[in-house]
């Protein structure tokens, strides 16, 4: 099954080889901005091997607008947001409706729950709202780089497939 | 200072106040108050005011020889946290619980990142008291409780937070 086919619109990849090679572009959603500098930072020292750019957002409705105009290939989102939390953004991002429209690409990015909210019940919201996996805070190094590795590797799987 | 079981609810609030408050320490809810004496920073080491793993790990972040990342992160949080206090004593005023418990959780996040344990323990608890609930986040409280429980509370978390503040001070004072 063809990279086209799967995902509707042409990407610049010809093979899962490719997606190796080829660093990502990252949304960081959240209202605080200490948090923001300090995953800013974490993504700049430590994941120049996997990470090509990093956009920040300071809060779920500036997200959604971003998306629906931009792609990218991973979203590190805070839960507790005013307006719109870290899951209602989520959820608009996988429902893609009219009403809120992203980018088809950006409807099945991988989103990685970044929080202190970390509870096994918040876990499982998160996971059936379709994030990928959840970081608590204050992050470790080891943990953030598991979960995006993981998150990129089941983007891969789809690709494959 | 008697730490209240986080499995227990307080029986009554002024239980619950006195743990909080202790009995040996002055009471500072002023910044004015603190006292100006030079303190090594190793001597809070043991107060368990900064969490070393995650503190360390945000120097680690910093270029070599120059911890200029990580200060200004930490001067940004003493902006923050002032602005946040400031919102926390005017949503008190109103007893805005909502609001304290959003505060509350605003900086508990930043607490945390830096390190700063005491400091974001409490701000978890005013997120629970907010939300009338006790200091575990599990029973209910009432309006009244919560309003006692908060006013002894930021209290405390100023204290805290002086106290991560002067450590943190000296720290970069002593890398100058």
């Amino acid at each position: 099954m063809s990279v086209d086919s799967i995902h509707g619109h042409a990407l610049r990849l010809d093979s899962p080889l490719q997606l190796d090679q080829r660093k990502i572009k990252v949304m960081i959603v959240d209202d605080n901005s200490i948090n923001l500098s300090i995953l800013s930072r974490m993504l700049e020292k430590h994941f120049t091997d996997i990470v090509q750019l990093t956009v920040f957002m300071t809060s779920g409705v500036e997200a959604l607008q971003r998306l629906a105009t931009e792609e990218f290939d991973l979203i590190l989102m805070d839960i507790d947001m005013p307006v719109l939390t870290g899951v209602q953004t989520t959820v608009a991002i996988r429902q893609n409706t009219s009403e809120c429209p992203v980018l088809e690409h950006n409807q099945n990015v991988p989103i990685i729950a970044v929080t202190t909210s970390d509870g096994a019940e918040q876990r499982a919201l998160y996971q059936q709202v379709g994030m990928s996996d959840c970081v608590s805070k204050p992050i470790v190094l080891s943990k953030l780089r598991s979960a995006i590795e993981g998150a990129m590797k089941g983007i891969k799987r789809v690709l494959c497939e | 200072m008697t730490a209240t079981s986080p499995t227990q609810a307080p029986s009554t609030a002024e239980t619950a106040i006195n743990n909080i408050k202790g009995t040996e320490e002055p009471e500072v809810a002023d910044k004015g108050a603190e006292t100006e004496t030079e303190t090594d920073a190793d001597e809070f080491e043991d107060n368990g005011i900064i969490d070393h793993t995650t503190f360390d790990q945000l120097l680690e972040m910093d270029d070599e020889e120059d911890h200029e990342f990580s200060r200004s992160l930490v001067w940004n949080y003493f902006e923050q946290a002032e602005k946040t206090f400031e919102d926390m004593n005017n949503a008190m005023e109103k007893l805005d619980f909502p609001d304290l418990s959003r505060l509350g959780h605003f900086l508990k996040g930043s607490s945390a990142a830096l390190g700063l344990t005491k400091v974001k323990e409490s701000c978890e608890k005013l997120q629970h008291y907010g939300n009338r609930k006790d200091a575990a986040g599990v029973n209910n409280i009432t309006n009244e409780e919560a309003e006692t429980l908060i006013s002894a509370l930021l209290v405390q978390m100023r204290r805290e937070y002086n106290e991560a503040e002067s450590y943190l001070k000296v720290f970069y004072d002593g890398q100058e």
